[in-house]
């Protein structure tokens, strides 16, 4: 639905886009993202048309990662036809807002399998050993 | 490296396509056509990640479900968006804010006719007071130049005066003779002494 955009410039098949833009604080080895509403063709972290939330990927004191979301402006403009990127849609399933992103639940499920194969790895090492002696 | 196309130009009527959310092609990234292969990399075979295919299956299906939602939830807010964007032109209180407004407007229009009638008044007042003014101070001006112009003609004949009597004074040719002779007997001494008291010593040697 075009026709609903704000016009402030004339892209030929351009869509709007939810993504994550790197908020350029100028220091190093310390991301903070903020969540936009952008132009697809428009540089990451060049001009938005609305900051809808943020996105500390760093854990703080109390190992929480803190993202914030504005519900009441991302309807309107998933309602006027923005897309979400995938980090986006999985942080978004994550809070509730979208039901969990598939590849959340299969990471989980795969990493869930990892650890448990190690752990039947050391036991059957344990046994192995116990065994030996 | 892949590059994301979006938008109208795709056509989803391959059978084999991946289920994916969007489609990428292939696009050169940081080396060009003629850059030789790297040497660690001379002897690679890109091989894809290994696909399980019971997790694919239920990759699929979940991604079904989710996109499903996802289309749902999106005509969800289209509607609101559209519902609002309703309300907010032809609604109830969009109704009433337009009649407040024609009436403030109406207000407005109404005192602004009465300062104008007022600013009418008084700018009426003072453009007469300023032309009575003018016309003073014309009048004031002329009498002015006239009693000067009268100063002038005064002044001119006392100068007149003083010149005519001066003039039975004049050294004529018929007197010239008589003052010459008048002149020589009796010789003016304007020499005189004076000290710092003031007093005035006219009596000098004569020769």
């Amino acid at each position: 639905n075009v026709h609903i955009l704000p016009i402030y410039e004339n892209y030929h098949g351009g869509y709007v886009v939810i993504r994550l833009a790197l908020a350029g604080h100028k220091q190093a080895n310390r991301p903070f993202y903020r969540i936009v509403a952008a132009y697809n063709k428009r540089a990451r972290d060049g001009k938005y048309l609305e900051q809808l939330g943020s996105y500390d990927p760093l854990p703080n004191i109390y190992n929480e990662k803190l993202v914030s979301f504005n519900f009441d402006r991302i309807k309107y403009w998933i309602g006027c036809g923005a897309h979400p990127t995938k980090p986006v849609a999985k942080l978004l399933g994550l809070a509730g807002f979208f039901p969990l992103h598939p590849m959340t639940i299969t990471e989980a499920e795969r990493r869930r399998a990892q650890t448990e194969l190690i752990a039947t790895e050391d036991v059957l090492q344990e046994g192995q050993k116990e065994a030996e002696v | 490296m892949f590059q994301v196309i979006g938008g109208r130009s795709v056509q989803v009527t391959r059978l084999l396509a991946p289920r994916r959310a969007v489609l990428v092609e292939a696009v050169r990234g940081r080396k060009s056509r003629t850059d030789p292969v790297a040497k660690s990399k001379e002897g690679r075979i890109k091989v894809p990640p290994p696909v399980d295919p019971r997790e694919m299956v239920v990759l699929k299906e979940r991604f079904a479900e989710y996109q499903l939602i996802t289309r749902a939830l999106r005509l969800e807010f289209k509607e609101e968006v559209l519902r609002k964007k309703y309300e907010e032109e032809t609604g109830s209180l969009a109704e009433e804010r337009a009649r407040q407004e024609a009436e403030e407007h109406c207000a407005l229009m109404a005192f602004n006719n009465q300062e104008n009638l007022r600013m009418l008044e008084v700018r009426t007042l003072r453009v007469q007071k300023e032309k009575e003014e003018a016309e003073r101070k014309q009048v004031e001006a002329s009498v002015q130049r006239e009693q000067q112009q009268q100063e002038f003609i005064k002044e001119k004949e006392k100068d007149i005066l003083k010149l005519q009597e001066d003039a039975k004074n004049f050294i004529t040719l018929e007197n010239l003779d008589r003052r010459i002779e008048d002149a020589l007997d009796n010789p003016k001494n304007y020499n005189f002494a004076i000290d710092k008291e003031g007093r005035v010593v006219k009596q000098t040697m004569l020769q």
